[in-house]
């Protein structure tokens, strides 16, 4: 997961709501997806700090609970065996999990474990390391990556299924190091010698006969198997290493706390979390407080969200709209906010397909370094796939979501100036920012209409089409792409 | 798998993963011809277009031999989006539920599309996501309204003649119903999916018992998807959430539970002949490893164990005792033997 440079501003912004409001639904964006009119209200009416300690305690909300259902239609989702049928079940998840930040984290550290389909051939296995991150991602950094040393797609996504007592193999014991804790320059060559021989033994079940099948891509005779970690103790290199200045008879759980423990470890994190949860734009200040409170806590990931959700840096207007939507974050949150796929539907597929032609293949990134971020989500191709997508999922008027939006745009009042109907609008997609130019250009669009009236019921249905062509204007618009 | 009155043994394996020809691409459900002939319903997915051509029925028979196959994945006449159940009636005709085309297809026995009907609503009679069907001994058609939690009986020419049931968990209630089957006086069973029970009635559709609670120990189902009834009054219920097969006697005693024993079929052997190494591996491998899954432990116990079931979707039984079992995720048929 890397950044680029060029974060998008909104220069003559205004504000359509107070403060706290719009600080709030700042936050759900950023540790969520977006949020219904409903859901901002009652976030509004419980108040941001009870809010962020919701969003911190997932386990305090149920599951998917549309999970059967999903499985049930969805055959192919029950196997997982395909890398199509597992991005669908993952976006389901985005859709309709009530556990919003959960999700956000799973995406994170996706992005940063990157681990990806093209080398595994084995969709499930990552589908099951996105469980892991749900499971302990808001949990200490310690057991995520101990969990991470022991899931199987990493085992063989980054070889440690060949790391032997009698021939070390380095890739695993390296990427910790440089792309998962640290960063390189933190350490050294003998580092990452003893962090492979710590790691010998790790490996999964049965591993030559599932290499043989991930290598030619074989899913015969009845599909895929599941692979398991299993530790091969006599395969293990016990003997004594020397570690960032530590010597010990080290396993790899002992290599993973000393890892833990480094300022280096701290900082690489907190700039991670600060340039997917923030901004694109370092700032050094604020990831030294995100820094200090990883150290402070033992790497208490949760302790260290809970620090970037309240703090200033993290509310300020230069971060509110400083983010591009990833294409999940895009077309996941117009679905959650639309209404569509709350009960399976085939046509998840054609969302899943929409957000790899947006160029993100969840499940399948591009290299271990993740996805660039920032402004490399946007050329013109995928704009106007991006544009495309949200505007489709607004069009349906019978979708729960885009049915509420035009109930609450008809109670803003009876007769509805040009004006009035793009306050009315963006009120109810909760979006509370804008630029002046685009308020005046989405005034300048619905102006040819004149007056939009609810009160004469042969003009009912012209001014709910003219809602919808509202909301399809917005969700086009430059705002909407960024969170 | 034994009990006082009755023995279920594991006979062997039919089927093999093929997204066309001889094999099967997620089975969901199959039908029962003659002189040995099964007609597997593969549902397939997802449903992009270059893996429509997946959905179709594949004719083979249950020692192993491959016949043929027909249809394929689209919304023209004869083809298929989300068929969910498969019967045959006595004329020989086959129809199939689809429950994203809302409708029922008919096909001759060889395969040809002969006409379809089905609304989608809340009507007498029409459809929202009509998931099993079976064909009553009275020459009728029942039908499960998943989402309209009930019953609808039909003419075989389509024509609704009645139906029962409604959304709740009280006796005659369902919960988006899945298969459905006859016993030989006519008695109508129901795979009552989300209320996790089996639930019994008269042909006209008065309520007479029900099988399972909530769970996974003996005697309780989870998600029960399909459920057949053999000619001495045995219940078999694919226990679809719990990953097994649960088997009721007549006195609505436990009488047995599979959980799968799956072993090479001869078109699985074919294969891994033409694959010496991989083959070799294999034999090498435990594929029966200790397994200790972190969730929805069933589950990921037959993701872990290639023997097992993997989401059992339809059962059927035949006269000669034997058991049907479609392993929907290892695109296979387990087949059972009882013997009393």
């Amino acid at each position: 997961m890397t950044s680029t440079q060029g974060s998008m501003t909104i220069a003559d912004r205004i504000s359509l709501a107070d403060p706290e409001t719009t600080r709030i639904a700042h936050l759900l964006r950023r540790a969520g997806f977006g949020a219904t009119r409903d859901e901002i209200d009652r976030a509004i009416s419980q108040g941001y700090e009870a809010t962020v300690e919701e969003l911190l305690h997932p386990e305090l909300q149920p599951d998917l609970e549309i999970e059967d259902l999903i499985r049930r239609y969805h055959t192919d989702q029950n196997s997982l065996m395909l890398l199509e049928s597992s991005q669908s079940y993952w976006l389901y998840r985005i859709i309709n999990s009530r556990r919003p930040l959960e999700e956000k984290m799973a995406l994170f550290w996706h992005g940063l474990f990157a681990t990806a389909y093209g080398k595994l051939n084995h969709a499930k296995a990552v589908v099951n390391q996105t469980h892991t991150f749900r499971r302990h991602g808001l949990g200490k950094f310690a057991d995520i990556l101990l969990e991470l040393s022991r899931d199987p797609a990493m085992i063989f996504w980054l070889d440690n299924k060949d790391n032997h007592k009698d021939a070390p193999n380095e890739n695993y014991g390296r990427e910790l190091l440089e792309l998962f804790s640290m960063g390189i320059g933190n350490y050294t060559e003998d580092d990452v010698k003893s962090a492979a021989r710590s790691f010998t033994g790790w490996t999964i079940d049965n591993a030559e006969y599932m290499s043989i099948r991930a290598s030619r891509d074989s899913f015969w005779p009845y599909g895929r198997i599941d692979w398991q970690f299993r530790y091969r103790d006599d395969d293990h290199d016990d003997s004594e290493k020397t570690f960032l200045g530590h010597a010990g008879a080290f396993n790899g759980q002992e290599i993973i706390d000393i890892i833990v423990r480094q300022p280096a470890t701290a900082h690489y994190i907190g700039s991670k979390l600060y340039n997917f949860f923030v901004s694109d734009r370092p700032d050094e200040e604020a990831i030294g407080i995100l820094a200090d409170e990883f150290t402070r806590t033992g790497g208490d990931i949760r302790a260290v969200m809970r620090c970037l959700f309240q703090s200033d840096f993290f509310s300020d207007e230069s971060a509110r709209l400083g983010r591009v939507k990833s294409p999940a974050e895009l077309v996941g949150g117009t679905a959650r906010l639309a209404g569509s796929h709350r009960t399976p539907e085939w046509t998840i597929c054609n969302l899943a397909m929409d957000v790899n032609f947006m160029g993100q293949e969840i499940l399948n990134p591009p290299t271990v370094e993740g996805w660039h971020t920032g402004m490399e989500w946007i050329d013109t191709g995928n704009l106007v796939e991006r544009i495309n997508a949200a505007g489709a999922e607004m069009r349906d008027t019978t979708r729960p979501g885009v049915s509420a939006i035009v109930g609450r745009v008809q109670s803003a009042g009876d007769i509805l100036s040009p004006r009035q109907l793009a306050e009315a609008c963006l009120d109810a997609v909760g979006m509370f920012e804008v630029s002046e130019t685009t308020l005046n250009s989405l005034v300048a669009l619905a102006a040819p209409w004149g007056e939009i009236r609810f009160d004469q019921d042969d003009a009912v249905a012209c001014s709910k089409e003219r809602v919808v062509e509202m909301l399809q204007l917005i969700v086009a618009s430059r705002e909407y792409q960024l969170a | 798998m034994t009990t006082a009155t009755a023995t279920f043994e594991y006979s062997h394996t039919v089927g093999f993963l093929a997204y066309r020809g001889r094999g099967f691409i997620h089975p969901i459900a199959l039908t029962l011809g003659d002189n040995g002939a099964m007609y597997v319903l593969n549902r397939g997915g997802p449903e992009s277009v270059g893996r429509l051509e997946h959905k179709r029925v594949c004719v083979c028979t249950v020692d192993e031999g491959y016949i043929g196959e027909w249809g394929t994945g689209g919304t023209e006449d004869g083809q298929f989006w989300w068929p969910s159940d498969i019967t045959r009636a006595a004329d020989g005709r086959i129809f199939v539920t689809d429950e994203a085309l809302q409708r029922v297809t008919i096909f001759d026995p060889n395969g040809n599309y002969v006409r379809h009907w089905g609304d989608v609503g809340d009507a007498p009679g029409q459809f929202n996501r009509p998931a099993g069907i079976t064909a009553a001994p009275d020459g009728t058609l029942l039908i499960t309204d998943g989402l309209n939690h009930r019953i609808l009986r039909f003419t075989t020419e389509g024509e609704f003649l009645d139906g029962w049931g409604e959304y709740g968990a009280q006796a005659g209630q369902f919960n988006t119903p899945w298969g459905l089957t006859c016993d030989s006086d006519g008695n109508v069973f129901v795979a009552d999916w989300r209320n996790d029970r089996v639930q019994a009635f008269t042909p006209n559709g008065r309520f007479i018992g029900q099988w399972g609670t909530g769970g996974d120990g003996s005697g309780q189902l989870n998600r029960p998807a399909s459920v057949a009834v053999d000619s001495e009054g045995y219940i078999y219920v694919a226990d679809w959430g719990n990953e097994r097969v649960h088997i009721f006697a007549p006195d609505g005693e436990v009488a047995g539970i599979l959980l799968g024993d799956a072993t090479v079929s001869t078109w699985a052997a074919d294969y891994l002949a033409a694959n010496p190494d991989e083959q070799r591996a294999r034999t090498e491998a435990n594929l029966t490893p200790a397994v200790n899954p972190w969730r929805d432990h069933h589950r990921e116990t037959s993701a872990r164990i290639e023997s097992r079931f993997w989401g059992p979707t339809s059962v059927a039984v035949d006269s000669e005792g034997r058991i049907y079992v479609v392993d929907s995720c290892r695109h296979r048929v387990q087949i059972y033997r009882k013997t009393v």
